[in-house]
């Protein structure tokens, strides 16, 4: 059954934006915050961000919030159930056409949920996760609309969500316990360079004292050992740990490049202060380990975006002090989520079925079923192949496109849904497509791709409704 | 973690034409840190070839060196260690561990490098320890005609030194290491 026509939920006055707000003097957030605020995105930012200033350095895009609760809103939505059957809305329309641009000034998180509710939501949350054994479905069902900006909630919800914690709360010490450490062992033994490995087996393979470290007292010729097993460094043997140290170094390299350019406007990660250096360092070991543990997938570009957000999660999460725990989680619940997604990484896996390629295809038939017209114009009259786009979309989770508290919601659906993420992430991403259809329908190739390719960011609880109303439809 | 290649008297061209195969496939450049030559080597193009293996390269002068601005000796210190080299011609009697340990009390090193006898030893005495890497091309030598190509690649890590020994013996590269450390105190003159 072609759609020809825009389906009636899609004319609604939700998918558009607001006008922008009449600017008023962006004060900074940490002198406005007050505690009942739940304003996602600035607020965890200022409560959490290591050094005050990132609040003011935080990207234009998310103003502070205080801002915009002041203001009355020209289209206020006060929750989505409500307006559903709205017909086309002459004012709502007048606003779409500039509104879909998604003003980058309005508040990009809190529309669609008054703070009652945001209130209401975290009291539930964090009832649900005192309980003694977590249920898990309903914690799900409580994040996918977002997990709000308590102290610490976001990464609970987020270990459990990635099955890092169990759901038995007497369980968290032991489990704690015996990944925790299982984490500092793989550092211990992988970052070894290979003159302390091989000053180790000496140790523990001779018994008398004179083959090794032989001070330099008395006079004569220095004993000579047969080196075993192309154990040199120079050697070009598989398995020698000098080759493999070495041909290590590169994918370090690279990594160390990756590392120093994510997130170069959060000063949770980049500048010069000790802490945002000790992240990265974070960072980078992580990466280092995951790679010498996965010798077929290794280290490829992009994986330290996705990383980036679970380590700033967890490391701003207030009952763990200790860095130390905190990149040990984030290792462990990165090596869990990489695991739905390894096969987007792996290039000999791009033209099969489980690859990128046929990912981007089945985001295209999504589309084709929920919009053909869009889809047509997108894909036959425009020709924009999806993979200029989508590409990135998938393999990076969606961190690239939206600021960094906005991605921070999405994962929250995307990790709560029990649809899996990878189903998530592209009906997420064929949401996205829809809501600026308008736009779409109205580009060319060029315009199209470039409006793609720079996402404008937009309301992100309207585009997760859009996005849980595609599972709907195509249920229904 | 240092690696430092200690080399000399290829006698390129004269007395041989290039390191043995075996060798060159070995020493590929991003490996090494610091390279040492004792001399000999002797044409431009071989300091140019050592240089790609890594840009620090220190050389002194062997007799044929046809570069005449090498100097005789040189100090470097990587990492604890203080190095020396020197060609080795200047000090008689040649190879002698005595004359090279007065050498060693001169230029106050922990680790004397030298060459010109083409022949690999290493000697420890109470200051330090001597090193000859002998010729890597397998040059003859004033002394002798009988001689296998090797080389030294020194593995410097904190007080602690590795000196894995490459030699060409029939055909066959054959590596040995040699391990000593250094005492905290400097054992002095």
């Amino acid at each position: 059954m072609a759609k020809n026509h825009v389906p009636d939920w899609l004319n609604n006055s939700l998918w558009s934006s607001r006008s922008p707000p009449p600017q008023q003097s962006l004060t900074p957030a940490k002198t406005s915050i007050d505690s009942e605020d739940m304003n996602r995105s600035t607020n965890s930012v200022v409560k959490s961000s290591v050094s005050t200033e990132s609040s003011v350095n935080m990207p234009v895009p998310v103003p502070p919030p205080a801002v915009i609760r002041a203001e009355p809103r020209p289209v206020p939505p006060p929750s989505p159930k409500v307006e559903i059957i709205g017909p086309l809305n002459s004012s709502s329309s007048n606003c779409r056409s500039d509104g879909e641009n998604g003003s980058s000034d309005s508040s990009t998180t809190t529309s669609g949920i008054s703070s009652t509710e945001d209130i209401s939501r975290q009291a539930q949350l964090s009832q649900e996760l005192s309980r003694k054994i977590i249920n898990l479905g309903e914690v799900r069902r409580l994040a996918s609309q977002g997990i709000p900006d308590g102290p610490g909630i976001r990464a609970i919800v987020w270990k459990l969500l990635l099955g890092y914690l169990p759901t038995e709360k007497a369980l968290w010490p032991t489990e704690l316990a015996k990944k925790r450490p299982e984490y500092k062992q793989f550092k211990e033994e992988l970052l070894m360079n290979p003159s302390e490995i091989a000053r180790r087996l000496e140790k523990s393979a001779s018994l008398e004292n004179d083959g090794t470290g032989t001070d330099i007292e008395g006079k004569g010729v220095l004993s000579r050992s047969k080196v075993t097993q192309e154990e040199h460094p120079l050697s070009l043997g598989k398995s020698s740990i000098w080759n493999q140290f070495f041909q290590d170094t590169e994918i370090i390299e690279q990594i160390d490049r990756d590392v120093k350019r994510t997130h170069p406007d959060l000063h949770f990660f980049s500048g010069d202060t000790p802490s945002a250096k000790s992240n990265q360092d974070a960072l980078r070991i992580i990466l280092i380990i995951f790679a010498k543990l996965n010798p077929g997938i290794r280290y490829v570009q992009g994986m330290n975006e996705i990383l980036a957000p679970l380590f700033y999660v967890f490391r701003n999460d207030p009952n763990e002090e200790d860095p130390a725990m905190a990149e040990a989680d984030t290792f462990f619940c990165f090596v869990e989520l990489l695991s739905g997604f390894r096969d987007n990484f792996c290039q000999q896996l791009d033209n099969s079925v489980v690859g990128i390629r046929s990912t981007i295809t089945r985001l295209s038939q999504l589309l084709k079923e929920h919009d053909e017209e869009l889809w047509r114009h997108l894909e036959v009259t425009t020709n924009v192949n999806p993979q200029f786009y989508a590409f990135r979309w998938i393999t990076l989770l969606l961190t690239q496109e939206f600021n960094f508290p906005d991605s921070l919601l999405i994962w929250d659906t995307l990790l709560s849904d029990p649809e899996g993420p990878q189903e998530t992430l592209l009906r997420i991403c064929c949401a996205m497509l829809i809501i600026v259809r308008r736009r779409l329908l109205a580009g060319d190739f060029t315009s199209n791709l470039k409006l793609l390719q720079n996402y404008p960011s937009s309301n992100i609880s309207h585009l997760l409704y859009v996005a849980n109303k595609l599972r709907v439809k195509s249920a229904g | 973690m240092v690696l430092v290649l200690a080399l000399g008297d290829l006698h390129i061209p004269h007395r041989a034409a290039d390191l043995p195969a075996k060798f060159k496939s070995m020493l590929v450049p991003g490996k090494i840190q610091h390279v040492i030559c004792t001399g000999n080597l002797c044409i431009k193009e071989v300091h140019d070839y050592l240089k790609t293996l890594c840009p620090d390269l220190h050389i002194t002068r062997g007799e044929y060196d046809e570069e005449t601005r090498y100097p005789e000796t040189k100090t470097l210190t990587i990492g604890q260690f203080k190095l020396g080299l020197c060609h080795g011609h200047q000090v008689i009697p040649w190879g002698d561990l005595d004359s090279l340990a007065m050498l060693q009390r001169q230029l106050d090193v922990d680790i004397l490098v030298t060459g010109h006898t083409h022949q690999f030893t290493a000697y420890k005495h109470e200051a330090g320890v001597v090193i000859n890497p002998g010729s890597a091309t397998g040059a003859y030598s004033s002394i002798t005609y009988d001689v296998n190509p090797s080389f030294v690649l020194m593995d410097i890590d904190a007080l602690r030194v590795v000196v894995y020994v490459y030699e060409l013996i029939d055909g066959e590269v054959k590596v040995d290491k040699i391990d000593f450390k250094k005492t905290t105190t400097q054992s002095a003159n």
